[in-house]
């Protein structure tokens, strides 16, 4: 079946636009940021010391958005922060809604087989386990066979599953695994070792639970990441993340945040004042 | 020999830049098979339950017992007015836990979290059931209640013999269709890591981020599924017609 004439014009007509937009966007995505004036850059808003909303200002602070701003500060533009989760938050890089992800996305190959990410680290986090003070778990291995409660999406869920031998059970977020674990849905909740530690200190609420195992499980660094093929941005962005080590800023603002990292930080820190780095 | 058809399939995706990889590693294959099943399971069941729950639901709303009707009306309104996600998270976040409380732990509590969401489709299903019986069954035409009575049926023979049949034929569009929304509900499943389908492709996506490739096999088996149950639904209503009711 041939296209009458006029609706074959118009097929072109909008071919050829599109095919004009894609070279439009071939420009950089520093030289397009830059030309901008702000960054959008995804957070996670999962809860105290990375990222919250405050409630009297409503605006969002924490680690990674003190990190967020500093970062878009030092390209020359400002941050516009849009709040990210972890089943979403890869979408929203690839499709461009955010250019740079600030989300405690852990190092792994496969990641970084389809997006790019700053070479230094920012932060290290593995997983610590929630679990009711009169529970008799001690170790990683006495979850075998148990059902412990992640967020979808979450790095924990394979090695807990492999390592383990846990039946694990995916929540859509902290929040929702949180409420399982109370519900006794759930022996643990396994989520960021910093995440969980503020949960349970001084809140009257988690007074029956505790953090029964002093390892993390997968520690791993968490990097920026960006899209793929986004190589002036990359290089510019680990100079400024090399230079906030150096300076102390990132110590100085996990301190500010109440973020613990068991002295990964310093040891950058230590490592970038002596040029190895 | 269905590994290999697996193999070459996966290469193939890949040359198009799609990921299927999981088809190939038997742990994440295996846990996505479950999915299915585990839809299945909860489909059948939850099919079977809110028809039972819709025609109980319909005969107490048209029950001249006014306290009886006025109750059932109060829970479908109820069930049909509030959304699904929220009755779900109600139960199972607040409810589980004050049974566990009131039963001294949940180690005692028999419900699962595939029972929770059983009972919630079923009974919000059951409620929309419940208004297309009642169409149905108001639409059975008085002369012919009358004539009943003339002849010598009870409440009772003319429920069942008269009422009933003639309601579950008017009504029986409307049912399927029904069937066919609760069949997309068991999504809802995956907020409350109960392993049907969306919840294992959720569980694979967030891993590997592949979720075009998921979507496309969810949409796949969901339209599958749903136009197997519309050939149903019309091979029964052909089954079923009556003269002078649409045949």
């Amino acid at each position: 079946m041939t296209l009458p004439r006029k609706s074959a014009c118009r097929l072109f007509l909008l071919l050829g636009l599109a095919l004009a937009t894609q070279g439009a966007a071939a420009q950089s995505t520093l030289d397009r940021i830059q030309a901008k004036g702000s960054v959008a850059i995804g957070v996670m808003l999962s809860g105290p010391p990375y990222g919250t909303i405050d409630p009297n200002d409503r605006q969002p602070f924490g680690y990674n958005i003190d990190l967020a701003r500093e970062l878009a500060r030092r390209l020359g533009t400002t941050a516009s922060l849009v709040e990210v989760t972890p089943p979403n938050r890869v979408q929203f890089l690839q499709q461009g809604k955010v250019d740079v992800l600030i989300a405690n996305m852990q190092w792994s190959a496969e990641r970084a087989e389809i997006l790019d990410f700053v070479p230094t680290a920012y932060d290290e986090t593995g997983g610590a386990p929630v679990t009711r003070r009169d529970s008799p778990i001690r170790r990683w291995e006495d979850l075998r066979g148990q059902t412990v409660c992640v967020s979808q999406g979450s790095s924990y869920a394979k090695p807990l599953t492999e390592l383990y031998g846990a039946q694990v059970a995916g929540y859509p977020g902290m929040a929702e695994s949180l409420l399982a674990l109370k519900g006794g849905n759930c022996v643990a909740a396994v989520h960021d070792g910093a995440l969980v530690r503020h949960v349970v200190t001084d809140n009257p609420e988690w007074a029956d639970y505790t953090i029964p195992i002093g390892t993390q499980i997968a520690a791993s660094p968490s990097v920026i990441w960006l899209r793929k093929g986004d190589a002036a941005l990359r290089q510019a962005l680990d100079a400024i993340v090399r230079n906030l080590h150096r300076s102390g800023w990132l110590v100085e603002h996990a301190r500010q945040s109440h973020l613990a990292t068991d002295g990964f930080l310093d040891r950058l820190h230590d490592q970038a004042l002596a040029g190895q780095l | 020999m269905i590994t290999s058809v697996l193999t070459q399939f996966v290469a193939l995706a890949r040359s198009a830049g799609l990921n299927f990889g999981f088809l190939i590693e038997s742990y994440e294959r295996g846990v996505w098979l479950h999915g299915i099943v585990v839809t299945l399971e909860l489909s059948g069941l939850a099919a079977i339950a809110s028809l039972a729950a819709g025609l109980a639901l319909a005969l107490a709303a048209t029950s001249p017992r006014r306290w009886l009707s006025g109750a059932a009306r109060a829970l479908i309104g109820l069930t049909r007015n509030t959304p699904t996600l929220v009755q779900l998270y109600c139960a199972f976040l607040v409810l589980n836990s004050l049974i566990n409380d009131a039963i001294g732990g949940a180690q005692h509590n028999p419900l699962t979290p595939f029972a929770w969401v059983l009972i919630v489709i079923a009974i919000h299903i059951g409620a929309f059931h419940a208004e297309s019986l009642r169409a149905g069954l108001e639409a059975v035409p008085k002369p012919t209640l009358e004539a009943a009575a003339a002849l010598g049926f009870g409440p009772r023979p003319t429920l069942l013999l008269i009422r009933l049949p003639l309601a579950l034929r008017t009504a029986l569009p409307s049912l399927t269709n029904n069937m066919i929304n609760l069949i997309k509900l068991t999504s809802i499943g995956s907020a409350i890591a109960v392993g049907e389908v969306t919840y294992a492709s959720i569980m694979i996506w967030s891993q590997h981020d592949n979720v075009v490739e998921l979507m496309i096999l969810i949409l796949a088996l969901f339209s599958g599924l749903n136009m197997l149950v519309d050939r149903l639904g019309r091979r029964i209503e052909t089954w079923l017609g009556t003269p002078g009711y649409g045949l």
